[in-house]
């Protein structure tokens, strides 16, 4: 069966995951685990690190959709970093780019929450 | 590409130059660094060398926008003009603006139709307006000058211009040469628009194979998932992935009911008889294209619960469910192919949503007749399999278990002084419960029978440890009495159970009814009384449960206490044996053509 991890830190009030190998519909519910747990824990701002992310399926992407509004509503935000092309092509043909904050490093992702500037779904690096 | 770069290359370049001689002259004036070559020679070299570099620019960017960006800025330069446009023509007659410098933005992607169009360079204001009446929309937009791109007979477009700087009229040559820049960019212009086309299909591509990979992923992880709330989820999870929409509800069919079984909306959920309304559809639908059929329009309810999209989920022509989807995050309308997507998607996840559903009623049932032999297995084994002798008394007893296993227990115990427990019960509830709470009382009885005490007090004890068992529920009726062969003398009690009948050749049928309330609900109000008979030879003695006076016939008619008291009564040379034999029979006759619903349970004692 396909491989996923996630490992979890905390960076300056930002929560990071690393999502590691094979995100579908298989692996999906871990995400939908650690997601979970965030949220009852009130920690509504995400980074998920994509660096060693292999694959994405729709039922991986569904996971992000499934959480974001809660996060935004909560003056949080998912945003992504680190994605390899092929991951980002995935995420390009389902039309992503528009809907989340996708950023080159992981650092550049915490930064934007620590910027007081508000966050504009749709504001995404192309 | 920087101007630095265009300014370098000529002398690379050798073969534009071998052609006309004029050129040739012109080498060993330059390395000279002597006499100017003549100016038209020169300009013309010049712009030779511009065309190529121009060419080899526009050509090696597949970026249309760059490609559109150079022509305009290279023949602004060449003709003074600050106001530059590419108008391009579609697949039919219609001519839009792709790109403007100078003009206002607001013209792109607006367009006219063109009929039909002079081949060459014209200026606006002489044009014959007649023939050419579209020229009116390049006009009003302040184009003076267009330039008309064709490549093989068929119009590619237009580069427009507007109001020159210079007041000298443009010279042919210089006509001739833009004309040369248009055609060069006609080439490129196509050459990247198919790129973009094929980039285009190529993405559609891309994205029918993500379709395929995500049918086929969960095509494998449904039919590997037999928890239907799991399958929901995994449904949901690809749905919002694959589209990117944030509402939704998924809806099962139960019998003559659509329940929803997961749900995001922000408005009021559509419940049973909407949903039902759309049992009907066919195939996956938009909510603005919905044909009422019947009274029930579902259309203002389904737009206030923001939902746009109904994909049935179809499983032998048959409506088993729906998936209702809100709009896409991205506002985009839902395409032709993203229905069929659901529609594929609706369709596997049915087959294994029913799939799950079968399985589950397989396993209930499987554990139901596992509970049954469980239950069948503890009542067989605390029933005793062989009854003691007892002296001047012919035993026989039976349990008929039915299928679901009641709570009939018979006992017969040797105890102290060489008498006999004889007891029968019967156990409120079926299956593996009942069976267990019969246990229970059989080892109860057991651990207080050497106590030695009274009957009365016994039974009294027996339904004190009896009561936290059964948490008020559950209740035993039951019957136990101890006989005695060296008087004959049997002492009993009845707790609240069938009357055992004591038959006696002489006609005389007695009830053994001394003795108080059912055990296993609470403490009596008084102590359980205590009966006693002798039995004389030829006595039958017949204790039962319910299961054999309750046993119905086709028309619910009860066995009877009558029916088997005259059974006993006419058949009383019978031994024990044949006597259980005799009324089990006579109940099978009885209750011919029906199931038996209760167990049942005889114990025949005959003094002899």
């Amino acid at each position: 069966m396909s491989e996923f991890n996630i490992s979890q830190r905390e960076t300056k009030d930002v929560n990071v995951l690393e999502i590691k190998g094979y995100l579908d519909a298989h692996t999906a519910p871990k995400l939908e685990d650690a997601f979970q747990g965030l949220l009852k824990s009130s920690k509504y701002k995400i980074v998920v690190n994509c660096k060693d992310l292999s694959y994405i399926s729709s039922a991986g992407l569904g996971v992000f959709m499934a959480f974001v509004e809660d996060v935004r509503k909560n003056k949080g935000d998912i945003k992504l970093s680190n994605m390899s092309p092929k991951v980002f092509n995935i995420f390009d043909l389902l039309g992503f780019p528009l809907l989340y904050d996708i950023l080159a490093d992981e650092s550049e992702a915490i930064n934007r929450f620590l910027d007081s500037k508000p966050i504009i779904p749709g504001n995404a690096k192309k | 590409m920087s101007t630095s770069n265009k300014k370098s290359s000529p002398h690379r370049k050798s073969s534009p130059r071998k052609k006309s001689s004029p050129r040739k002259k012109s080498r060993p004036a330059r390395s000279a660094a002597s006499a100017p070559p003549p100016a038209k020679s020169y300009a013309s070299y010049f712009e030779h060398t511009a065309l190529f570099e121009f060419s080899k620019v526009i050509n090696s960017s597949l970026d249309p926008q760059f490609v559109y960006s150079h022509i305009l800025l290279t023949i602004m330069g060449k003709i003074l003009s600050s106001k530059g446009m590419v108008a391009l023509a579609g697949s039919g007659k219609e001519v839009k603006v792709e790109a403007a410098k100078g003009f206002s933005q607001s013209l792109i992607g607006k367009g006219v139709v063109v009929e039909a169009t002079p081949s060459n360079l014209f200026d606006i204001s002489v044009v014959d307006a007649d023939r050419y009446p579209w020229v009116e929309f390049f006009q009003q937009a302040g184009v003076a000058i267009l330039l008309p791109m064709v490549m093989a007979d068929r119009l590619i477009g237009f580069l427009g211009f507007g109001e020159r700087f210079s007041p000298q009229p443009l010279e042919d040559q210089q006509r001739t040469y833009l004309q040369s820049l248009a055609n060069i960019s006609a080439t490129a212009i196509e050459k990247s628009r198919t790129l973009e086309e094929t980039k285009q299909v190529n993405r559609k591509l891309d994205r029918k194979i993500q379709e395929m990979n995500t049918l086929f992923e969960l095509g494998k992880e449904f039919g590997s998932l037999l928890d239907p709330e799991k399958l929901v989820r995994l449904l949901v999870f690809s749905l919002l992935g694959q589209v990117g929409v944030n509402r939704y509800l998924i809806a099962l069919r139960g019998g003559s009911d659509m329940r929803v079984v997961a749900s995001k909306l922000d408005g009021p959920v559509p419940q049973g008889e909407l949903l039902m309304s759309l049992a009907n559809l066919k195939g996956p639908t938009r909510v603005s294209e919905y044909i009422i059929k019947d009274s029930i329009d579902p259309r203002n309810r389904l737009n206030a619960a923001g939902l746009h999209v109904i994909v049935p989920m179809q499983l032998q022509g048959e409506n088993r469910g729906l998936i209702l989807l809100g709009e896409k995050l991205s506002k985009e309308p839902f395409t032709d192919l993203d229905l069929e997507f659901f529609s594929s998607l609706a369709n596997l996840a049915i087959i294994s949503l029913e799939n799950a559903r079968l399985f589950k009623e397989a396993i209930e049932k499987q554990k139901l007749e596992d509970e049954l032999l469980i239950a069948r297995e503890i009542q067989k084994g605390l029933l005793p399999s062989v009854l003691p002798d007892i002296p001047g008394i012919d035993i026989a007893a039976t349990n008929i278990s039915s299928r679901q296993v009641g709570g009939d227990y018979y006992d017969v115990i040797p105890i102290e002084g060489e008498r006999f427990i004889i007891a029968i019960g019967d156990v409120s509830g079926k299956g593996p419960p009942a069976a267990l709470l019969m246990a229970n009382l059989q080892a109860t009885i057991r651990a207080l029978v050497p106590l030695n005490i009274g009957l009365s007090e016994l039974t009294g004890k027996v339904n004190s440890l009896l009561c936290p068992n059964t948490g008020g529920s559950k209740f035993v009726t039951f019957f136990w009495g101890i006989y005695d062969p060296k008087d004959r003398s049997l002492s009993f009690v009845n707790a609240g159970h069938n009357y055992p009948l004591l038959v006696r050749p002489r006609g005389k049928v007695d009830r053994l009814d001394v003795g108080g309330m059912i055990l296993g609900i609470m403490e009596p109000p008084a102590p359980y009384e205590q009966g006693i008979v002798t039995l004389t030879t030829g006595d039958m003695l017949v204790l039962f449960t319910d299961g054999v006076t309750e046993a119905m016939d086709k028309n619910a008619v009860e066995y009877g206490e009558g029916r088997l008291e005259s059974l006993v009564s006419a058949h009383l040379a019978s031994n024990a044996e044949e006597m259980v034999d005799l009324i089990h029979e006579d109940i099978l006759l009885h209750s011919k053509g029906t199931s038996q619903s209760d167990d049942i349970t005889m114990m025949i004692l005959k003094a002899v």
